[in-house]
């Protein structure tokens, strides 16, 4: 541990506002309504708030707890953090890589995504999609703007490159004026105004009622309907119940390492409790209230229930950029409410990838002894770099193999292993003690009994199911076509390299560490 | 399409909010913990 002064918070509304514009994301406003829609309507939300409460609640709170006590230590990432809870296991701070892996394995195609909403803000303004008035002229717009083909709107991807190019360089200059001066100042403002920009959002399509006459069917509560009516038979299916369980554990960022790195910048005594309550409440009022109100029931209303059910299951990108801004074509003041839907997303993104780059950058300063402009000036070389294949090779399936590995199987290992090693290493007592220093609220004390079997238990069913469903097809390439293989399985080296890259920085500094205790 | 949801609707919005403002309310309310 180097004698250097970490950083801190400037206030605990700064940090509830970073992690609650961590967590909130693209997934809030385009993921949630469509697995609610696709798993039981209304009845979605049982198996939802059982997870919330047993899964989602109960790993904020630890993710918080073992977060600050690592900063205590000095550390703010997985390694440091690890190895100071099971000083006597030699290896458990290379299962801690994983928490700057999988930031750094996400933040190398989130900004790219991230960079098509500052892109598409600016094309709403300014009316350049406007002549692209059906899906498949809108999804051309969006296949010339990624460069997948050369179209009437764009003769390549200089201009998505440009775009990549300003996001890039905002999200370094945040992070380069450190956790109270760059991330902080962002959420404090970036954070009310996208829930601005949802609730006004939101109201215009609530207020929508029945646009066509002629079509009385395709109205705004036949819209909700769709997306709220329940089927209670969805509840005996256990895929319903995992699905559930994923969209809590994906919204809340928890099992990804940003909170642990978040946490760490905050003072021994300060509340954990209060705070990771109050950003996980904030994450369900952006998904539930804001983001079950906007797409789903918009959708609904202007393409009909016949069209409803492949929009919904177009995916999450055809939602946002391809389905939206033609809603947004037929409703007045258009271009206003598709500038702020865009607006909303990028703030959504900037806190999020952000977020995913402090990790890195912490790794760097607190066992590198680096400073802040050192470490961000490596961490913004590599990463831009690494940036390069997600972007020239998205119709090759790169960014989809590195959203598996880093937005998927990371978050769900590494949430699994905090949990056992928070109640069953450190142990419940010691962690519950921890937990509640400086604490706010009191924690119910049956959530002792819930930390420390239901939510590892809970854990381990959603690796297990989740790889048996989504895992096995994966890794094997099952549903790759021949000619994306090689694109896949250079992106898997590139992981790899990353991966072992980390864990040989690990041993180097360990070694050194142990080398000048021994002096 | 009947709207039947209803009650699913108001009661998740409800509880959210409720959590939500009782949270917010107790953090804005500790003055010296927000310096």
């Amino acid at each position: 541990m180097s004698g250097k002064k970490r950083q801190q918070w400037g206030s605990k509304l700064g940090i509830i506002l970073a992690v609650a514009g961590s967590a909130i994301g693209l997934g809030n406003f385009l993921r949630f309504p469509v697995q609610a829609a696709q798993n039981g309507g209304g009845a979605f939300m049982i198996p939802y708030f059982v997870s919330f409460l047993l899964l989602g609640i109960p790993l904020m709170w630890i993710e918080w707890t073992l977060g600050r006590l690592g900063g205590g230590f000095g550390h703010g990432t997985g390694p440091g953090i690890f190895h100071t809870m099971w000083q006597k296991n030699r290896f458990i701070k290379y299962f801690g890589v994983i928490g700057i892996f999988g930031p750094i394995a996400i933040f190398i195609y989130y900004t790219y995504v991230e960079s098509w909403l500052l892109g598409y803000t600016f094309f709403a303004m300014t009316g350049k999609y406007a002549a692209a008035t059906t899906q498949g002229a809108m999804q051309d717009f969006l296949s010339g703007y990624q460069g997948i083909k050369t179209n009437d709107y764009f003769s390549g991807i200089g201009s998505a490159y440009i775009f990549f190019v300003i996001t890039f360089a905002m999200n370094i200059a945040v992070v380069y004026y450190g956790i109270k001066g760059g991330i902080e100042k962002l959420c404090n403002w970036a954070m009310p105004v996208l829930l601005i920009c949802g609730i006004l959002i939101a109201v215009r399509v609530l207020t929508l009622g029945t646009p066509d006459i002629a079509r009385p069917d395709w109205n705004l509560k036949n819209g909700l309907g769709f997306l709220w009516n329940p089927d209670f038979k969805a509840l005996k299916n256990a895929k319903v119940w995992m699905a559930a369980a994923g969209q809590i554990f994906f919204t809340l960022s928890v099992g990804i390492g940003v909170i642990l790195t978040y946490a760490s910048y905050l003072k021994k005594n300060d509340d954990v409790v209060l705070s990771g309550l109050t950003a996980a409440s904030t994450n369900e009022f952006a998904e539930v209230i804001l983001g079950g109100s906007i797409v789903i029931p918009a959708a609904y209303v202007f393409f009909g229930p016949q069209q409803i059910t492949s929009i919904a299951n177009s995916g999450s990108f055809n939602l946002g950029f391809v389905t939206m801004p033609l809603i947004f074509e037929k409703i007045p003041l258009g271009a206003f409410f598709a500038t702020l839907w865009f607006l909303l997303l990028f703030l959504a993104g900037i806190t999020s990838s952000v977020s995913l780059a402090q990790p890195a950058v912490a790794f760097l300063e607190d066992e590198f002894d680096l400073s802040r402009k050192e470490s961000v000036s490596i961490f913004s070389v590599v990463c831009f770099v690494l940036c390069q294949p997600a972007i020239f090779f998205l119709a090759n399936g790169v960014v989809d193999e590195l959203d598996f590995w880093g937005g998927t199987f990371c978050l769900v290992l590494f949430g699994t292993i905090e949990a056992i090693l928070f109640s069953w290493v450190f142990g419940i007592d010691k962690a519950w003690s921890e937990m509640h220093t400086g604490a706010d609220i009191n924690i119910p004390k049956f959530y002792k009994f819930i930390i420390k079997y239901i939510t590892p238990l809970f854990l381990i069913a959603i690796l297990g199911s989740w790889f048996v469903q989504q895992g096995i097809p994966v890794i094997s390439m099952r549903n790759v076509p021949p000619e994306n293989a090689k694109f896949v399985i250079l992106t898997r080296i590139m992981l790899l390299g990353m991966f072992l890259l980390l864990a040989i920085l690990v041993r180097i500094i360990w070694s050194r560490k142990k080398q000048e205790e021994n002096v | 399409m009947i709207f039947s949801g209803w009650l699913f609707l108001i009661m998740s919005w409800l509880m959210i909010i409720f959590i939500m403002i009782f949270c917010i309310a107790r953090v804005l309310g500790d003055k010296e913990n927000n310096k």
